[in-house]
This record gives C-alpha cells, structure tokens and sequence, in this order.
C-alpha cells in the first residue's frame, strides 16, 4: 500500500559536520568561537553546506 | 522603521542579509515565532478605532506599525518552543502574531497568503504555462492506467513528490528520480503520483529573483554524470555555479509569473536541454539562495536587504482580500 514515489525514497542525509557557530541574540547573528560572524565565512558556509538547497527540507517545503 | 525578519536561530543564510542591513543602518528584529511565550512576547490593542501593537524579543521592542518589511524566511511553528507548548497553543500564538502583522501594513517577502498557494506544485505547473515558460510533459494522477498510458507516450520519465515534503517517520528524502521501463505502475493508487518527461539535460539552472532583479546561476551536467541522476541536489557534482544570463522571453515571463503569484521573491529551478531552452521545473517561494552565492558572488542576499530595506509605496493585492504588499 506504500505510495509510489516512496519506492524511490531513500534515507535522508545528515549534516555530517559539526556546526562550529551558535546564534548571539545581541548580534542577531551566528558567530564563532572566535567571535568572528558565521557569514562572513563564504569558504566555510560552503564546506559546511547549511546553505544549500537540501539545507532546509526537513522541516520546509522550500529548497 | 524596521525589518522584521521571522526565522530561525541557526539560519545563517538569512545572517548573509542582517550582515548588508547592518552595514546600511537599517533597524533589524529577528524572531523564530516558535520562541512565543519563551524570548518572543506580542501585545496589540485595538481601541478607540486605532491599533497599536508591539513584539519585544532579545530585549528589542518594536512596534507593529513601524515596520517597513517583513522577511518570512525560515521561521518556526508559532509556541512550539514554549515552556508548555500544545497544539492549541500554537494555534493561538499563530493568529496572534500573524494576524496581527497581516493588518501592519509593511511589505512582505512572501505574504504568508501567497506563499502557501505558491508551494503548490500543480498550481506553479499552470501558471508558468500561462506565462509563456516551457513546462515539461506532466500527469499528476492515482489512476494507475493513466500513469502506464503517460509512460506510453513519454517512455522517459521521472518521478517526484507533489508537494515537495519529505517523509519525517522515518526522515527520509525523496529525490527526483527516474523511471525504469517497464515499471509497474500499481502503487500510483495509493497515492498522487508526479510523472514528469525527462529533460535531457546540459545545464541547471538556478534563477534567484527579487523584487525586479534577477540572478541566474547555471551549473553544467558534467559528461560523465551518472543518466540516473537527475536531482540537482542529489547529485555529486564538481562544476560550480556560475553566473548566467537571462533569456529576455524568460525574463518577461519570470516578472509575470511572480505578478500573477504576488512573490515579491521566487527561486525558479530550469533544466537547460541541448538546444538552450530552458524548461521550468519549479519556483520555491523561500527558496536557499547562499550556497548559489558562494559560488558565484551574486549579490543576492544584498539584493533581498535593499529590497526589505526600501520604504516604496504599498500595492493592495487580490489575496483573499488582504493587505500584501508585493512591488
């Protein structure tokens, strides 16, 4: 009875990296350890990619 | 007057346009809607024929009608992060805080009101058929016999979710994929099912438009790339974006479809086929737009801060009668 698209699902993808940021609500914006803002870290947004178009599909329909 | 912007903490996509806001002087709040109750208080009075309402988050307070935007990007379900949240809750918080800002008066990026209709696929499928952009052969059905017939007349197909969600129970992702010949096509009666024609594909392309501007990317299918992969987002890939221009007639259609769909913001998604056309596969109406960025250098969150940050005059919309703002 599993619908047909089901028959080509497959196991969702975790961030396998560590996210090395943590959202300062006087900045309003993630920083680094270092105090350095997330954003403006192109390489690393890129290594990380928790901007991609998968980033948000488990809980938003949007990509 | 300010930019509100409704998401999460960890979205650091929307860091990339608080960085530009920042930058111009404009006053930000940033809220997750799911924090009501905890970090995220609201109160509006409505008296003596006037309304006066206020939000107050990580010790910023900000009146109601001195908003110039709103930014829904990836805000959380209302409560859901409260000390005891319900459903009911949540239910409550939701038209507290949204109903209040519909009747705010500030322009939206999306309107809540067209951003749900625009999720729906069937919906954008007919609309960029309107507008003039290629649409891929589709049949949406739970007619099995439909289907093998479809499959008749496009024997290549592939196969993708209707509304775009994936299965959380377990987590699970469901990619664009292709259809085998001869598959058996029984299980399309249990539930709608999407089967697309095949684009042979030479390019993705990737149209980030606000407001006005807009900001292709394109990245090459590489020869060697594996036929059954055909999910962008899926799909290994060494080529990055990179930069591209607009066709003038999917340009044109580009502004119209977002006319007719009330987006002030739109990330369309083409397969670009041998001879150049560009065939629409969807818009995501909140769709990422950092890891096109990265790659290329578009200004793109640049271009969504001034447009968040711009007063312009307020055009009244056809949504259900309601007070969007979308120019």
């Amino acid at each position: 009875m599993q619908p047909f698209a089901l028959n080509y699902a497959r196991p969702a993808a975790e961030l396998q990296a560590t996210i090395p940021y943590i959202y300062d609500s006087g900045l309003q914006l993630n920083v680094l350890m270092d105090g350095q803002i997330a954003a403006r870290d192109l390489a690393l947004l890129r290594e990380l990619g928790t901007t991609t178009s998968t980033a948000g599909s488990k809980t938003h329909f949007d990509d | 007057m300010t930019v509100l912007i409704l998401t999460c903490e960890a979205d650091v996509t929307a860091d990339l346009v608080v960085v530009h806001l920042n930058a111009s002087g404009i006053p930000v709040v940033r809220i997750d809607p799911a924090d009501l109750t905890g970090g995220v208080a609201l109160s509006g009075e409505y008296v003596h024929g006037a309304f006066r309402g206020h939000l107050s988050a990580g010790g910023r307070l900000v009146s109601i009608e001195g908003l110039r935007s709103i930014w829904v990007r990836r805000p959380g379900a209302p409560a859901t992060r409260a000390p005891v949240p319900s459903p009911w809750l949540t239910e409550e918080a939701s038209q507290a805080l949204y109903g209040m800002l519909r009747g705010a008066g500030a322009r939206w990026m999306n309107h809540p009101d067209a951003a749900r209709r625009a999720r729906h696929k069937p919906w954008q499928l007919r609309l960029a058929q309107r507008c003039g952009l290629p649409v891929p052969a589709t049949l949406i059905t739970t007619f099995p016999q439909a289907a093998r017939e479809f499959s008749e007349r496009y024997p290549d197909l592939v196969v993708k979710p209707v509304s775009g969600a994936h299965p959380q129970d377990p987590p699970r992702a469901v990619p664009t994929s292709r259809v085998a010949p001869g598959t058996d096509f029984a299980a399309v009666a249990f539930g709608p099912t999407l089967l697309q024609r095949r684009i042979a594909k030479r390019a993705d392309i990737r149209l980030t438009a606000v407001g006005d501007r807009m900001l292709a990317a394109r990245k090459v299918t590489a020869a060697d790339t594996d036929p059954e992969q055909v999910d962008v987002r899926f799909a290994p890939s060494d080529s990055p974006w990179q930069p591209a221009d607009v066709p003038p007639r999917v340009a044109a259609a580009v502004r119209l479809y977002l006319r007719e769909a009330e987006l002030a913001y739109g990330a369309f998604d083409f397969a670009e086929d041998t001879d150049g056309t560009w065939w629409f596969l969807e818009c995501n109406q909140s769709g990422q737009f950092g890891f096109v960025e990265v790659d290329t250098g578009q200004p793109i969150a640049r271009s969504i801060a001034e447009w968040l940050a711009r007063p312009g005059p307020e055009r009244r919309s056809q949504i259900n009668g309601t007070n969007t703002a979308v120019s």
